[in-house]
């Protein structure tokens, strides 16, 4: 229970850093964090109490193995997430160098150039 | 049933072989590009064929069946949307043979092109919620970058704000499928929909509400569009064509009907919801759309209004509130493409896009004078034009289920937008005053034109002729949304 | 310039870099048996040349591994993955299955698991040291009258 608890106030934390924060980099590390709770998210969900690994070894009881083992399903759904999360975070790291070249800073105040 | 997975496999291969062998040629991989949409539409059209006869077509990836593995599927309502996006995308391949020219290292952009494409028909065929994710996220990333294609100094700003509301909208999105996962242990949605009879009402309205957040911010309701004016103005015009055309309809609009009104039913307080949403965009969007100065963001406040009006007759529900949806969908999208194409011309030609800057073109340019007519007469609900029906099937259906105010707030809003775009007609094609024109004549450019022309022709006639579709593709169409079972599905 | 770093981390990050390409690679081979496969795989055979980019600079590693070759070599990565996909064509539905599955924990035991498995870890190894080399060297080619466009990172697709 208390580890839902965390994940939610890590993902507030990753959308404040998201939403107030005036630095480039510092939105940057808001989304990093942002992916990290709902990953954790993810792989908190297939958990058992007294689980084992849900890796198949030679001479195992398979009863006892599926009575027992960690789901392995969400554990395959964060891999894709974090290589699409990685993408993003690439591709904003290259924007914001674009940025830094045409304006001279990473302040989003000054690079407010478009109204309405 | 081997052709579902055409439309996603050509396009993938296209990524990939372009950018392989073709990239520094750029006549070679627009050529590319062009020939594997045009195989994709011919496949989608073999895909109509088969299902007039057949109710749905489903098809299990590995040969592994419904709890275990992972299905597609395509029934008369994705078959709209697919054909719509497999017409509109060589259409706007063919008008960039020439636009993208004035751009440095265009083999790129057909590269992004086709990455679009695969993930918008994967979104369409899949009936698994994290594959829709996948799709999802592919279709986004490329539409970030490809909005900030360019690199002067407005796209980078815009493309900013826009990767950072999508990532918000995208991990709402992504909380919502692992709150499913959590609470039936299962993603598939046939057998969500088959667990989800068992689980009280009340549990599930968190996920609807993320839902409803997250796919809002990919269509541009009320409070989350801010990024779209910005976006769809200043991007390049063959990409503003595919992103107010079809992008913010597949992604947000397609995915609150499958997800509203399919899998979790019935809920009376998501159409309170929808149509408080659809009312406010629509409004804001027509006054915000009054004073602009520049061609593009008067279309694009005119998006966040149209999108308005169909999230509103989702809302509404029943009969008429559907197939007035759909409808304005269907013609909405053509129009915008058009009217989006149209001004991609006068920026190529004549470098700017401010009204103030630009006068009397008709005599330069009849042939694009005349299709701009027609696209925004379309667009603004004129009788012999497209969404003069599709509005006309929304005002009946507000009135039939006893919404007067609504109906009345409807025709006041369709009054306005044909406000704005006669004043843009006048003041862009038939002032008397001096602008920036040149002397010569050359609008001929073969490769720009052709799919102006070919798109108005279209709208011209299906105004008229489109009932004998009707009875064969959107009545079946929208009573798969009324009364869609999912347990015909289930083989156990 | 490029000086790199001192001579301690020189000399030990030039003798772990082959252990660490080894082991990437065994994490992407035995991906049926063991945890791992394409994904976390491919990230520890790039971060081998990542590692070596931080501490002798960017001239010494395009000596090795230039980025002609790392751009035809993740593109090849990416056509493997549809054909193994489309082999199942063979038989009827996508996807399917169709090698022999030989005895239960051996290192032939997965079908076509081990192909893709080889496609996705060549694919994302090369993008990821792809995209950070590119990251490092920002360059400005201006045109007078087309619209500027620089030399653009090279996103993961």
């Amino acid at each position: 229970m208390i580890i839902y608890i965390i994940i939610s106030i890590m993902f507030l934390i990753g959308i404040y850093g998201m939403m107030v924060k005036k630095n480039i980099i510092k939105i940057i590390i808001g989304m990093n964090i942002i992916g990290y709770a709902v990953n954790l998210f993810f792989v908190v969900l297939g958990y058992r109490n007294e689980g084992i690994q849900p890796i198949l070894v030679p001479g195992i009881d398979i009863k006892e193995f599926v009575e027992k083992a960690v789901n392995p399903l969400p554990q395959a759904l964060v891999l894709t997430s974090i290589v699409i999360d990685l993408s993003t975070i690439c591709f904003l790291a290259a924007l914001s160098i674009r940025i830094y070249e045409k304006y001279g800073t990473f302040d989003l105040e000054k690079i407010r150039r478009l109204k309405g | 049933m081997n052709l579902i997975i055409f439309p996603v496999i050509l396009y993938l291969f296209s990524a990939f072989f372009i950018a392989l062998a073709l990239k520094e040629n750029e006549k070679l991989s627009g050529i590319a590009c062009f020939s594997f949409s045009i195989l994709s539409f011919i496949s989608v059209i073999l895909i109509g064929k088969y299902l007039i006869l057949n109710e749905r077509i489903i098809y299990f990836v590995g040969g592994w069946k419904i709890p275990i593995g992972i299905t597609l599927m395509v029934d008369n309502l994705s078959f709209i949307f697919l054909f719509i996006l497999n017409l509109l995308l060589p259409l706007i391949c063919w008008f960039s043979f020439s636009y993208m020219e004035k751009y440095l290292k265009a083999g790129y952009f057909y590269i992004l092109f086709s990455l679009i494409s695969a993930g918008l028909n994967g979104i369409l065929i899949s009936m698994d919620f994290f594959n829709i994710y996948v799709f999802l996220e592919i279709s986004s990333i490329a539409s970030y970058i490809l909005v900030s294609f360019g690199l002067r100094i407005e796209e980078l700003e815009a493309s900013l704000k826009y990767t950072i509301l999508g990532v918000i909208g995208s991990a709402f999105i992504l909380i919502g499928i692992g709150l499913i996962l959590g609470k039936t242990g299962t993603l598939n949605i046939a057998d969500f929909t088959f667990i989800a009879k068992n689980i009280e009402k009340k549990q599930l309205w968190f996920i609807l509400g993320l839902f409803i957040a997250g796919f809002g911010f990919k269509c541009a309701l009320f409070p989350f569009h801010f990024w779209l004016p910005d976006a769809h103005s200043l991007a390049p015009s063959p990409v503003s064509a595919i992103l107010s055309g079809i992008f913010i309809k597949i992604t947000g609009f397609y995915l609150l009907i499958r997800i509203v009104s399919n899998i979790f039913i019935m809920f009376p307080e998501s159409k309170v919801i929808l149509i408080g949403l659809g009312l406010v965009s629509m409004i804001y969007g027509a006054i915000m759309a009054i004073e602009q100065n520049d061609i593009k963001r008067i279309y694009a406040y005119s998006s966040i209004s149209q999108m308005g009006y169909c999230v509103l007759s989702l809302g509404i529900g029943g009969y008429w509130g559907y197939l007035g949806a759909i409808l304005h969908f269907i013609f909405h999208s053509l129009s915008k493409s058009l009217l989006f194409l149209n001004s991609g011309i006068i920026e190529y030609k004549y470098g700017t896009t401010k009204i103030e800057k630009l006068n009397n073109l008709v005599e330069e340019m009849p042939y694009i004078s005349t299709t701009g007519f027609i696209g925004m007469l379309s667009l603004a609900g004129v009788p012999p034009f497209g969404c003069f029906w599709s509005k006309i099937i929304i005002i009946i259906g507000a009135i039939m289920s006893h919404y007067y105010g609504i109906s009345f707030i409807c025709v006041i809003v369709s009054i306005i937008t044909l406000g704005y775009f006669l004043k843009l007609q006048r003041n862009i094609f038939y002032s008397k005053s001096e602008g920036v024109k040149t002397g010569e004549n050359n609008e001929f450019n073969l490769n720009l034109l052709m799919p102006v022309i070919i798109l108005s022709i279209f709208i011209f006639l299906s105004g008229i002729i489109f009932s004998p579709y009707y009875k064969i593709w959107i009545d079946k169409a929208v009573k798969n949304i009324e009364s869609f079972s999912y347990e015909s599905l289930m083989e156990k | 310039m490029n000086k790199g770093m001192s001579e301690i981390v020189k000399t030990i990050c030039r003798i772990v870099s082959p252990f660490i390409l080894i082991f990437g690679i065994s994490i992407v081979i035995y991906g049926h048996l063991t945890p791992g496969g394409g994904f976390p795989g491919g990230v520890v055979i790039a971060s081998a040349f990542v590692i070596n980019l931080l501490a002798y600079g960017r001239e010494k590693v395009l000596l090795k591994l230039s980025l002609n070759k790392s751009d035809i070599l993740h593109d090849i990565g990416a056509i493997l993955f549809l054909l193994v996909a489309l082999t199942g064509f063979i038989e009827g539905i996508f996807f399917l299955n169709i090698f022999d599955k030989g005895k239960l924990f051996s290192l032939w035991s997965g079908g076509n698991l081990i192909f893709s498995n080889i496609a996705i870890g060549l694919k994302v190894g090369t993008s990821l040291f792809l995209g950070i080399t590119l990251l490092s060297m920002a360059r400005i080619f201006y045109k007078k009258d087309k619209i500027e466009y620089f030399e653009k990172e090279e996103d993961i697709k």
